[in-house]
């Protein structure tokens, strides 16, 4: 479950998320959407505690991220839009860092490892360096990590990006299985169709406020207020907030 | 336009953009800088002047000598350049994206060398220049030399100096890079390394500046030609005996052999360079295909099923977290040749300091002239110790990149890996710095008569002076970290890392300002027997704790709250 509370985010004299408020339930799976520069990641940021709030609170399975940060971030996991990884080392030896970071026990870790590498079909480079890797192949290897400690909450950046047509659909088989079990999404997109195909919930945010914010049944009635297409909702309520 | 041209005014275009920010807080900032480095300058230029003042009016050691200490200073300088272009411009010519992409456009690839051999040079002896520049003014104002004795030595002489090193420099890497392709990158490197130590070794075995005055002392000489009998034949083949020529002539007013050394000095840097573009426009792109072949060796993957000693999958008995972090410390410095490469070089340097030092024989019983040689070593000894945390501490957090977001929006508290590269860093650096302490009191100690007192005193001071710098370096190099910069080399020669290192020497003549006077007590007790009183040490050995613990400190919480900023 994720929460924020009247969330602002200010740089300098520029608000960047203004007085945001918003719910995601457990186990439900949250479309996070908007154009460019409109507070998505900077949101995401801040409940994985990469920015700090100028005002507001946000919890993570009701622990304040601020307050206890580590304990949040134990029960949270991040897949940040550019995937970053350790140069020098491994896909395999990253696996088994990020597992480290969350106190995982080597035994079931390695279990683990070995499941990740092949529900995500990535075992005949895991060994490679990730310096060699391919945008979509650090994509699949960041999303992979995220999973080694079994998170109860996930918060996903932008997912899809430079994936080929088979890992996109194993990352969405993915995700869609850890809600079934249970854990919370909030998903960063720019693609509207895998928002619509995957999510329970989606809101949009436009200058940093929440203007829209529906559930999938909600959005087929506000889809059929104009043609159809949920591409048309959504440059209508950035329009008029924009 | 050609295109070398075309690029290098691009790149102008952007150096004067940076340069000419002019927000408020980048102008502070530049200000603050100004002033630091204009107090460094200062400082520089004093010492250089009060140094050239007490050994030719104190010691009386005599222009030529004098110059022949000049002669191998310079020689030191001149391998530091060479050794530190060698592994900057592997980074810059062969694993730099911007290569990369030039290589795809239609520029010739002997400019695009050109282009980056210039940028490195330029890049990397900003500072250098500044320093030398000072130290040159500090010694031509003691010979009262006239304004544009100044400007000729920084051009026909300081400027060709650094310019041939460089050039050397690139020529070694292009053949490191030929015989990598055959016999591997390590190998060469290995043969590299006893190369250079042995011409090191060789250098000072027959040049050894303080077996020069015993024999000088010893042989009772005094006309400056029968001295000259006395240093070894080759020596007059090397670029830094040219600029020692140089200033020792015009020092004496024999302008025409002035010019002699500087034509010498001038000729050879530009013979050099053309055998460098020479060398460039038929090997330069063949160098660089072999570069990544040797870089696509170092990737092949590792074989799953063998589990190494050091391994992720193993445990070694540390709490996970600790043992993951400490595991992708040593990963990632093992695997970047750069770091590794550069560690080994600064680590033979250091060991070839600390056997030429151990072995020195004090013999003139003079407070002024022992004090002096304990400064120096001193000194030497803290310049290593500084440079050391600079290049490899510094770095530390910056180097985390974009991928820091790993263990920012991880359960990890991030005072612990803070100071778990706090502590790897000051654990090398003291065992280094406490090689160097011993080595450099062990001949005050054979001098003193066995007293272990200069001893025990050095290896306290090493451990005071290590703390304070390593905590600088890590926590200036976090108030400085640029994210964006994956070149460790380029991290450690920033705007933020000078800066650090004017500190850390700050903090060294800070340092030598508590020791002098209870030193200068102990050397005259030694030479008139009488007792030194232990206690003389007490309160200066207190002082120098708590400084250090002080700045330690304070540079430690400035740099945890500097990587806690928003990500």
């Amino acid at each position: 479950m994720i929460e924020l509370i009247n969330v602002t985010k200010k740089f300098g004299t520029f608000t960047a998320v203004d007085d945001l408020t918003l719910t995601v339930k457990a186990g439900e799976f949250f479309g996070f959407l908007g154009p460019n520069g409109a507070g998505k990641t900077t949101t995401i940021k801040m409940i994985t505690g990469l920015f700090a709030p100028t005002s507001g609170s946000v919890r993570v399975n009701g622990i304040d991220v601020q307050a206890e940060p580590i304990e949040a971030k134990k029960r949270l996991a991040y897949i940040p839009d550019q995937p970053f990884l350790y140069d020098k080392l491994s896909g395999r030896e990253f696996l088994y860092f990020v597992g480290g970071l969350y106190r995982v026990d080597k035994t079931v870790m390695q279990e683990r490892i070995k499941e990740i590498i092949d529900q995500f079909e990535i075992g005949s480079w895991v060994d490679r360096r990730t310096e060699d890797y391919s945008q979509g192949m650090r994509q699949r290897i960041s999303i992979a990590a995220a999973l080694v400690h079994r998170p109860k909450t996930i918060v996903i950046d932008e997912p899809m990006v430079g994936l080929d047509p088979r890992s996109a659909k194993i990352v969405r088989h993915t995700l869609r299985s850890q809600v079934k079990s249970g854990t919370t999404i909030l998903m960063s997109t720019h693609s509207l169709p895998v928002a619509e195909e995957l999510c329970d919930r989606i809101g949009i945010i436009n200058d940093g406020r929440l203007v829209f914010c529906d559930t999938q049944e909600q959005l087929q009635a506000d889809k059929a207020k104009y043609d159809g297409k949920f591409e048309s909702v959504f440059l209508e309520v950035t329009k008029q907030h924009g | 336009m050609n295109p070398l041209l075309h690029i290098a005014a691009y790149k102008l275009r952007a150096f004067v953009k940076s340069a000419f920010d002019l927000r408020p807080a980048v102008l502070i900032r530049g200000l603050g800088s100004m002033l630091v480095f204009g107090a460094f300058a200062y400082g520089a230029f004093r010492l250089s002047f009060t140094l050239t003042e007490f050994i030719l009016e104190q010691t009386r050691a005599g222009l030529f000598l004098y110059h022949q200490f000049i002669s191998m200073m310079l020689f030191v300088f001149f391998v530091a350049v060479n050794l530190g272009n060698i592994i900057v411009s592997y980074s810059t010519l062969y694993r730099s994206p911007e290569v990369a992409y030039l290589m795809t456009k239609p520029v010739p690839f002997v400019q695009v060398f050109l282009l980056k051999f210039l940028d490195n040079f330029l890049y990397s002896s900003g500072t250098l220049f500044l320093i030398g520049f000072m130290v040159l003014l500090g010694y031509g104002t003691y010979f009262r030399h006239e304004w544009h004795f100044f400007i000729a030595v920084m051009l026909v002489v300081l400027v060709p100096f650094m310019f041939l090193s460089a050039s050397l420099a690139v020529l070694v890497l292009m053949a490191i890079m030929k015989a990598a392709g055959r016999f591997g990158f390590r190998t060469v490197m290995g043969g590299l390394f006893v190369v250079y130590a042995l011409i090191i070794g060789v250098f000072f075995q027959y040049s050894n500046p303080v077996a020069l005055v015993e024999r000088v002392q010893h042989a009772r000489l005094t006309a400056e030609t029968d001295i000259a009998e006395l240093l070894p034949g080759f020596l007059a083949y090397l670029p830094n005996q040219w600029v020692a020529d140089f200033l020792h002539a015009l020092a004496r007013g024999e302008g025409a052999r002035a010019l002699g050394s500087a034509g010498i000095l001038l000729g050879a840097a530009v013979a050099v360079f053309l055998v460098v573009i020479f060398v460039a426009k038929r090997f330069y792109y063949r160098s660089w295909m072999v570069s990544l072949q040797v870089q696509s060796l170092a990737l092949a993957p590792y074989n799953p099923h063998r589990l190494h000693l050091i391994d992720f999958r193993r445990g070694h008995g540390f709490a996970p977290q600790v043992e993951v972090l400490l595991k992708k410390e040593l990963f990632s410095f093992l695997r970047e040749p750069s770091q590794w490469i550069h560690f080994i070089v600064m680590i033979v340097l250091t060991g070839l300091f600390v056997i030429s030092v151990s072995n020195l024989n004090l013999r003139l019983r003079v407070v002024d002239v022992q004090i002096l040689t304990y400064l120096v070593l001193f000194a030497f000894g803290g310049f290593m110790t500084c440079s050391l945390a600079l290049r490899f501490v510094f770095p530390m957090i910056g180097l985390e990149g974009k991928q820091f977001w790993v263990l920012r929006g991880g359960p990890v508290d991030l005072r612990k890996v803070y100071f778990l590269k706090f502590a790897i860093g000051f654990v090398v650096v003291l065992f280094i710095a406490e090689c160097i302490a011993f080595a450099s009191n062990i001949p005050f100690v054979r001098f003193s008569g066995r007293r272990p007192l200069l001893l025990w005193f050095g290896v306290y001071e090493a451990f005071w002076i290590s703390l304070a710098v390593v905590s600088m370096n890590l926590g200036f190099g976090a108030v400085f970290a640029n994210y964006n910069e994956k070149n460790p080399i380029r991290a450690a020669s920033s705007q933020g890392a000078t800066l650090t290192f004017l500190f850390t020497l700050f903090f060294l003549l800070v340092h030598i300002g508590i020791v002098l006077l209870p030193l200068v007590d102990y050397f005259t007790s030694l030479f008139h027997f009488t007792r030194f009183d232990l206690t003389r040490v007490v309160v200066p050995g207190t002082a120098l704790a708590v400084v250090s613990m002080l700045v330690s400190v304070f540079a430690l919480a400035v740099g945890l709250r500097a990587a806690r900023r928003d990500f």
